[in-house]
């Protein structure tokens, strides 16, 4: 649906993406991760036809950006940062706008807006000076007005920022409820957002990619140490003794005590998997096992890792 | 096209800015009237309006310093350009409605002349009068292109209203500079001066060759504003 080759953007000196490549497949919700400055904000300008890039090529629904923009601007819905709007007209008047910009035809325009007005729970402030209106409300109007005309693709660079947490849900499960027939990119710095609603991952940083892949994959067993917690009753110490005399393990940990059972962090290699020789050591010795959960490697671990790996290459 | 003349009519009368600009003008066609028609007393109210078109580089540039800038100022103006609509439409219906306020402050100093025809026995003489505001709403037109293209330079609206003027003043001593000047030069400065047309034009000499290079310095005008836009996004 959306494909990035190569992208490079130049503002004057500064290189503010390099050599940037990633797809976003139909029906996919992409989170686009990355610090302050990471380039994430000129990718979506890029993207939705605002500013054109340097080098590369954009492709959305087969149509190049630079050589059918309208074509590909029919089919997005674009959240800028900041919300793009007018503050001398009310939010129906606004809306009703942006349908005539949209061209949405006359006859489905009533029922979308209202269909829209419900979504993004702002139906009873319709009638409301955009100016005086909540920061959190601003940003509920420019969501509603990314998705008028109904695009198949929404762009929402940090649609969350200024909420309260209760709208920050609410904007999520907006979200996960458009998944069915849109395709999605947001860019947050909230790593628990992708998480709780993307399908994949693009990380970038320095207006490069340094990682991607499905949020399955960032949860998974990540780099050369698989990790888990175990819950087990019996005696802390012989426990303890037991689970690190298991061939493979390569650390326990101790960590709390949960109930009657203690809980331990047991690390071991990536390629070797202790849990069938650990089950066997600790029934021969009358420990029962209460829980055993696999630990991946966060994306936040990966995050931070990421920022500071640069910050290293800095300082040298 | 419609859709953003809409929006900037209405944000014109919602903002008092169309007001001032309106009030302004009526008290300085007051005067005028005051001083040229009724003291003076003549029967054109086409005097009236040469008098004014001093003021016009004044005028022009207020009422659309906002047009481009506000759209900055807003954050909105990533609606506009990632709309599925060509910036040339955005930049005509932003004209439009400038233009149409320029109507509308026009529009209503046709009490004047009204007044003067039950004032004065046998009435005024319709022709000049008529190809007096002929002129005046094409000499208009010029100026408002020339501040748009100027304003289409900058994000800010003070910065936007003061280039115009300058240019307009530029504009408004071009006769003259051209008649020092002299020579070739001199005479296609003349030529161009939107303001020697203006005189021949208002005195009752309709002329072909005038309209046409009205509504095309206009054209070239508002054509310069949506390559300036377009290449702004280039930067
Ligand atoms: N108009 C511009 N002129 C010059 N440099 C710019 C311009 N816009 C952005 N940049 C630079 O490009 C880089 C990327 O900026 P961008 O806004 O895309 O970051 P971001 O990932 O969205 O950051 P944030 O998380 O703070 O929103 C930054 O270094 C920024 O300074
Ligand atoms: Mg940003």
């Amino acid at each position: 649906m959306i494909e990035i080759t190569n992208l490079t953007k130049r503002y004057g000196q500064i290189k503010a993406l390099n050599d940037v490549s990633f797809h976003v497949k139909k029906g996919e919700i992409l989170g686009f991760l990355g610090p302050n400055g990471a380039g994430k904000s000129t990718t979506m300008n890029i993207l939705t036809g605002y500013i054109p890039y340097t080098e590369g090529s954009v492709k959305v629904g087969g149509y190049e950006i630079m050589e059918q923009p309208e074509a590909v601007k029919k089919q997005i819905g674009y959240l800028p940062e900041l919300p793009p709007l007018y503050q001398d007209m009310t939010v129906q008047e606004y809306l009703n706008f942006i349908c005539d910009l949209k061209s949405v035809p006359q006859k489905v325009r009533k029922a979308q807006l209202d269909d829209i007005l419900y979504m993004v729970k702002i139906g009873d402030i319709r009638k409301r000076l955009i100016r005086n209106l909540s920061k959190g409300y601003k940003q509920r109007v420019g969501v509603a007005q990314a998705l008028v005309g109904n695009p198949p693709i929404l762009i929402l660079d940090e649609p969350t920022v200024g909420l309260d947490p209760s709208q920050i849900i609410e904007i999520r499960k907006l979200i996960s409820a458009l998944r069915h027939d849109h395709t999605i990119i947001l860019s947050t710095h909230i790593l628990s957002e992708v998480t709780a609603v993307c399908s994949s991952v693009v990380m970038i940083n320095h207006g490069k990619v340094a990682a991607s892949g499905s949020v399955s994959d960032f949860s998974a067993t990540e780099g050369s140490v698989r990790k888990f917690t175990i819950h087990i009753v019996g005696d802390k110490s012989s426990v303890q003794k037991v689970i690190s005399q298991t061939p493979g393990v390569r650390k326990v940990d101790f960590i709390r005590v949960d109930k009657d059972a203690s809980v331990f962090m047991v690390e071991s290699g990536k390629d070797v998997d202790v849990r069938r020789p650990l089950f066997n050591e600790l029934s021969r010795n009358s420990m029962a096992i209460l829980e055993l959960r696999p630990v991946g490697r966060t994306l936040e671990e990966i995050f931070i890792d990421i920022v500071n790996k640069d910050k290293n290459s800095a300082d040298q | 096209m419609w859709t953003i003349y809409k929006r900037e009519m209405n944000a014109y009368f919602r903002s008092p800015v169309a007001y001032c600009i309106i009030g302004f003008f009526m008290v300085l066609v007051g005067l005028f009237f005051w001083v040229r028609n009724l003291v003076q007393g003549s029967v054109y109210f086409s005097d009236v309006l040469s008098s004014i078109v001093t003021y016009l580089t004044f005028f022009a540039p207020l009422i659309t310093m906002r047009l481009l800038a506000d759209e900055k100022k807003n954050g909105t103006e990533v609606l506009l350009r990632t709309a599925p609509m060509p910036m040339s439409r955005v930049v005509v219906g932003k004209y439009l409605a400038g233009l149409t306020l320029y109507l509308v402050m026009i529009g209503i100093t046709f009490i004047y002349p009204i007044m003067l025809t039950f004032m004065i026995d046998g009435g005024i003489p319709a022709g000049r009068n008529f190809s007096g505001y002929v002129a005046f709403i094409l000499l208009g037109a010029c100026y408002l292109a020339v501040s748009l293209f100027v304003s289409s330079f900058t994000e800010n609206q003070v910065v936007a209203a003061v280039a115009g003027v300058v240019v307009l003043l530029i504009f408004y001593f071009m006769q003259s500079i051209g008649s020092t000047v002299g020579g070739n030069f001199g005479a296609v400065l003349q030529w161009l001066s939107p303001l020697k047309r203006y005189s021949d034009f208002a005195m009752g000499g309709f002329n072909l060759a005038s309209l046409f290079y009205y509504i095309s310095f206009t054209a070239v005008g508002v054509f310069l504003t949506v390559m300036n836009v377009e290449r702004k996004r280039w930067n």
